[in-house]
């Protein structure tokens, strides 16, 4: 079943066209990887799924409702999470509290019952940080449970931002550039969480440079260059396909 | 071990003996110079609390907070000395109409940051010290509100100074608690993950919007609240009061004091409140070094600050946090 839809997305900025009549779909349960050259308006297109940018043009469906004009928290609210190419973690927060942030569109504590402290919600908060913990767990940065954000080598950083973007509770799970660098060991790891992840329920849309991990885990890839769709499809279809190996290498190293 | 038994201490043990020494003062003295200078303390306790809520944990800065001190306390006078309302409506009706100031001043905040944002609030505390003077059939203009009653619920009349001062650190208490406790819980977290990052925050589905809008809020009303108090504590107020040099100093405590924290706030603001009485807490203080106090108040507010932004950014909160978690680390090491 098709879990987001994307029909003929655009985005302009001045005379630079970003993303260019972008269609696809990503399937439920499945890993997507999303590459292509730097410029090639990845970044733009994650931006215009999840509510940061708004498109010139085109559609995106998810779970079969319309996404137009919803802000970013209400596509939280709706199961898409995401990361970012630049992690935006909460540096004076301990990775335990980024986790808890995540949560906060299950959680229910409000202003009031913060304020007053009544017993559900203290309830609430225990079972919210034992889920902290698993999901920290579940990416291999429990041990940095305590820590604060800042403090945290720059590897786990990354997870730990994937682990606030499980914690809330997403669907759809759109990571920018997961294995930027991480060493192969860590990419390794990093592999099999994805696929653990999956096997959870979590679909993924991932965007990602590193093609050993992309051919690894992905179950079909899509190209973008200079804002265009110009190819889909398996990695190995994806890795015989001319208009990529243009696209990466360039004219003359091809006609070489 | 040591780390859960000093943060029992801090969390608990503490503010309990603070409390019991608030209540226990009025058994010792009737000083009722005293009372008044610890009356002021609580009461800006009151407008530093939601200060910090609004520029410590949400990161949303305000040079505008005197002026919802001054919406609270004019709505109060006015509706007390001069329409006869009873008095626990007019503290209601004060903090309220402070909240709304702070939900119009909200929606600067949705498009500006930083010194825009600044500049905003700073304008509008200019905005209402000019309508303070010219309202004047409201306001009594420069020569202020005269004939303020004290609080009195029902015909219970509370017209002591040890009274007023129970009566605002009773509220301060209450608030401080709720404020507490709002801070560790889910609104408080997104709250501190706005100051972090916006976008980190929109993407773990916090409505940023509607959460500065919310924060303006509930900080104006505090503001409000306290200046409602000090309406009927004081029984006279004029413009001046609530000047933006006022803003400032309220700033100043919560830098100081430091972002992100409670406690250092409320102690910078108990502190930097003192100063200029110096001699109602010291006797035998001489007139000439109290003068001098007075005299330097702003100057010694605004060289803390500078120290703190230039050698602890994260204000003396921020020292002892670092401090504790790079003990924590060398136990781990150690270990």
């Amino acid at each position: 079943m098709s879990l987001l839809s994307v029909k003929g997305i655009s985005k302009r900025f001045g005379g630079l066209t970003a993303v260019d009549d972008v269609s696809f779909e990503v399937f439920e349960g499945t890993i997507k990887a999303l590459i292509g050259p730097n410029g090639a308006g990845k970044s733009t297109l994650f931006n215009l799924l999840t509510g940061f940018e708004r498109p010139d043009a085109g559609s995106v469906a998810f779970g079969g409702a319309p996404l137009a004009g919803k802000r970013p928290h209400e596509i939280v609210r709706a199961g898409m999470a995401r990361t970012f190419q630049n992690t935006q973690l909460f540096e004076e927060m301990t990775a335990t509290e980024n986790v808890l942030v995540g949560m906060h569109t299950t959680l229910r504590t409000g202003l009031m019952a913060g304020a007053l402290r009544l017993p559900w919600t203290r309830a609430e908060e225990r079972r919210a940080i034992e889920r902290s913990a698993h999901l920290l767990r579940l990416v291999g940065a429990q041990e940095y449970a305590d820590s604060y954000a800042a403090d945290i080598p720059h590897g786990v950083r990354r997870l730990l931002e994937i682990a606030r973007a499980l914690a809330t509770s997403p669907r759809l799970l759109l990571l920018d550039e997961p294995a930027a660098g991480l060493n192969n060991a860590e990419t390794r790891t990093l592999a099999s969480s994805l696929r653990r992840i999956r096997d959870d329920g979590v679909t993924l849309l991932v965007v990602e440079h590193d093609m050993g991990l992309v051919m690894d885990v992905s179950e079909e890839i899509i190209v973008l260059d200079r804002g265009c769709k110009i190819a889909e499809g398996p990695p190995l279809l994806i890795q015989k396909d001319a208009a990529v190996i243009e696209a990466y290498l360039g004219e003359e190293d091809v006609s070489a | 071990m040591t780390g859960s038994w000093m943060r029992r201490i801090g969390g608990f043990a503490l503010p309990l003996a603070a409390c019991c020494l608030l209540a226990a003062v009025p058994l010792i003295t009737n000083d009722r110079y005293l009372f008044k200078v610890l009356t002021f303390v609580g009461l800006n306790v009151i407008v530093v609390a939601g200060l910090a809520l609004l520029f410590g944990f949400a990161g949303q800065i305000s040079l505008g907070h005197a002026a919802f001190v001054g919406i609270g306390a004019y709505t109060c006078g006015y509706l007390t000395a001069v329409a006869g309302v009873p008095w626990p409506i007019a503290v209601l009706a004060g903090s309220v109409l402070a909240a709304f100031g702070g939900l119009l001043l909200a929606v600067p905040s949705l498009r500006l940051k930083g010194h825009y944002l600044a500049m905003a609030t700073l304008g509008f505390n200019e905005i209402m010290s000019v309508l303070f003077v010219e309202l004047r059939s409201i306001t009594g203009g420069n020569d202020g509100l005269r004939g303020i009653p004290f609080a009195s619920i029902g015909a219970w009349k509370i017209d002591t100074p040890s009274g007023n001062y129970l009566l605002v650190w009773a509220v301060a208490v209450v608030v401080l608690v709720l404020v507490g406790n709002v801070i560790r819980t889910r609104p408080g977290r997104a709250m501190r993950a706005l100051h972090g990052s916006e976008l980190g925050a929109m993407a773990s589905g916090v409505d940023t919007r509607g959460l500065k809008i919310q924060v303006f809020a509930l900080s104006a009303g505090l503001a409000g609240l306290a200046g409602a108090l000090y309406a009927s504590a004081v029984g006279f107020i004029s413009p001046s009061t609530f000047s933006l040099e006022f803003s400032v100093l309220l700033i100043a405590m919560v830098v100081v004091g430091g972002t992100g924290s409670l406690a250092g706030p409320v102690t910078a603001c108990v502190l930097l409140t003192l100063l200029p009485y110096a001699d109602a807490l010291i006797p035998g203080l001489s007139k000439d070094a109290v003068a001098v106090l007075q005299d330097w108040e702003a100057d010694i507010s605004g060289f803390a600050m500078i120290l703190v932004l230039l050698f602890a950014p994260g204000g003396v909160a921020g020292l002892v946090r670092r401090a504790a978690a790079a003990r924590r680390t060398s136990v781990r090491e150690a270990a």
